[in-house]
């Protein structure tokens, strides 16, 4: 069946067709540049492979990804309620979107002295970082889709009898799945890049931003562009196939 | 259930909907509201629902105000009020999950309304999967599930094609007659007034005021509708005389 795959044929090959140019270029600077500038592909990905058979990579994978979970879930958690309840409050609504507004301009990396005095050296302030990132786009998208709701969903569930509690799970809740989707998505994108750009910084025990930066400082070049095409297949991964997994059987009903 | 509007009048702002409108509809008799599109007979009907409250004036069914929607009071919508992410059997057992019923319960219940609406075979098709007939016929059973006092119908066939529209107006038939609920039915369409009501009120333009009252009570109902060919000519040339952009033809196939 069609809904069990997230991409089509068609999908694929761009996709693969998109690596190869990427993978192109790298190894035409690659030969331009000299090693000690810019590693080749195949030494590069030499270097993944021993670094996935060496216990460091994943300690700092599994902080990566256990602070990109907590922050991004709790993100999509408070946007969803505070998007739920934004939108059906006509009073406070504009107000609300539009501190949401200003305050979703303000790159979440931006955060990071106030929280690293706020909350000392550790995990919590790039939880917190990436959490910041994520819960805008998800709390308006929410707030907007609720907005928008047709109001004969609403007066139908009215004359049912719903409670309040019944009319925001089976109403308003599916009813703005399809574009929560949609912001949880952009959401994953700042929060990944809070995430990255966070440990960088911050450089609080093993992560996958942090080895990043450590390659820099070394001047380990094949180690930067190692740990870049780590982050990248990452993000993809999580992206096109798990985040498009749980698009695809959550909206099963628009496809079939 | 008794219904009865005393000095209702309904206006938004400045624009005068209903003005002093006053009838009684007896527990379980059937009455169609017939008017010119926009002249407030809707609004009406929403009032019934508690879905809106009059201006001035009192509403009140067996004596007790009605101020909000009740599953005692269930409105059928034109179209579009299904919920597109559930299937037909989920959204008819939502009418009874909606008044805490066990899932097992209503789902049973929900199953056995859909056969009365001959719909065996369609439980899990989602409502874009289905013809617009189907999804009224699915309306229909999600209304009448709650065993209703009374069921207020808003257009309930106007989207439909003719042929399609009579097989809907003889199930209705049906189900009112076995389930008898006090029924109030607000539509365009005169020959489906006279096939179903007992009695019609004929309004006027904007602010509605009834025209004439058509008692239909003791005339046996067939879709041959020759027994009412003067009633018929005349409600039709009342609201000829009254419309000025919407000019009802003497065919079935006439819609807003």
């Amino acid at each position: 069946m069609s809904s069990t795959q997230p991409t089509g044929v068609a999908s694929k090959r761009a996709y693969v067709a998109a690596i190869a140019i990427i993978l192109f270029f790298w190894q035409v600077a690659a030969w331009f540049l000299p090693d000690f500038l810019m590693p080749d592909v195949p030494v590069a990905l030499q270097r993944l492979w021993e670094e996935l058979n060496s216990g460091d990579f994943y300690e700092g994978l599994g902080n990566s990804m256990s602070r990109l979970g907590i922050g991004y879930g709790a993100a999509l958690f408070f946007g969803i309620v505070l998007g739920l309840v934004g939108g059906t409050l006509d009073m406070v609504r504009s107000t609300l979107k539009a501190a949401i507004i200003i305050l979703q301009s303000i790159p979440s990396i931006a955060w990071v002295p106030l929280f690293l005095i706020l909350m000392g050296f550790g995990n919590l302030p790039i939880i917190v970082v990436v959490a910041i990132g994520a819960f805008f786009p998800t709390a308006l998208s929410v707030m907007n889709a609720t907005e928008s709701v047709e109001k004969v969903h609403i007066s139908a569930a009215r004359v049912m009898g719903a409670s309040k509690m019944q009319m925001l799970r089976r109403v308003y809740f599916p009813a703005v799945t399809p574009e929560l989707i949609t912001g949880a998505q952009l959401a994953f994108g700042n929060a990944w890049r809070a995430l990255i750009s966070a440990e960088m910084i911050v450089g609080f025990s093993a992560g996958l931003g942090k080895s990043l930066a450590y390659s820099g400082e070394i001047a380990d070049m094949t180690g930067v562009m190692t740990n870049i095409l780590v982050i990248a297949i990452l993000a993809a991964v999580i992206d096109q196939v798990i985040l498009e997994r749980i698009k695809h059987r959550l909206l099963r009903y628009q496809y079939l | 259930m008794k219904l009865q509007f005393s000095q209702v009048t309904k206006s938004f702002g400045d624009l005068n909907v209903i003005r002093q409108f006053d009838t009684t509809i007896r527990n379980g008799e059937i009455v169609a509201l017939v008017g010119p599109s926009g002249c407030g007979k809707s609004t009406l009907l929403h009032m019934l629902a508690g879905l809106q409250q009059p201006s001035t004036g009192a509403l009140t069914a067996d004596g007790a105000s009605v101020a909000r929607p009740s599953p005692e009071r269930t409105l059928v919508f034109q179209e579009h009020a299904l919920y597109p992410w559930m299937t037909l059997l989920d959204n008819v057992a939502l009418a009874l999950e909606f008044q805490d019923k066990p899932r097992a319960t209503s789902l049973s219940e929900a199953r056995k309304w859909l056969s009365r609406v001959r719909l065996v075979g369609f439980e899990d098709y989602y409502p874009h999967q289905v013809s617009g007939g189907m999804r009224q016929r699915c309306a229909l059973a999600r209304a009448f599930i709650a065993r209703p006092k009374v069921l207020l119908l808003d257009e309930p066939f106007g989207a439909l094609d003719a042929l399609t529209r009579m097989t809907l107006q003889s199930v209705l038939k049906d189900l009112i007659e076995e389930e008898r609920p006090t029924v109030v039915l607000v539509t365009h369409d005169v020959d489906e007034a006279l096939y179903l009501a007992d009695r019609v009120l004929v309004f006027s333009q904007r602010p509605a005021t009834v025209l004439k009252e058509v008692e239909l009570g003791h005339i046996p109902k067939t879709h041959d509708l020759s027994a009412f060919a003067d009633v018929r000519r005349e409600v039709l040339n009342l609201l000829g005389i009254d419309t000025d952009e919407h000019q009802p033809k003497d065919s079935q196939g006439e819609t807003a």
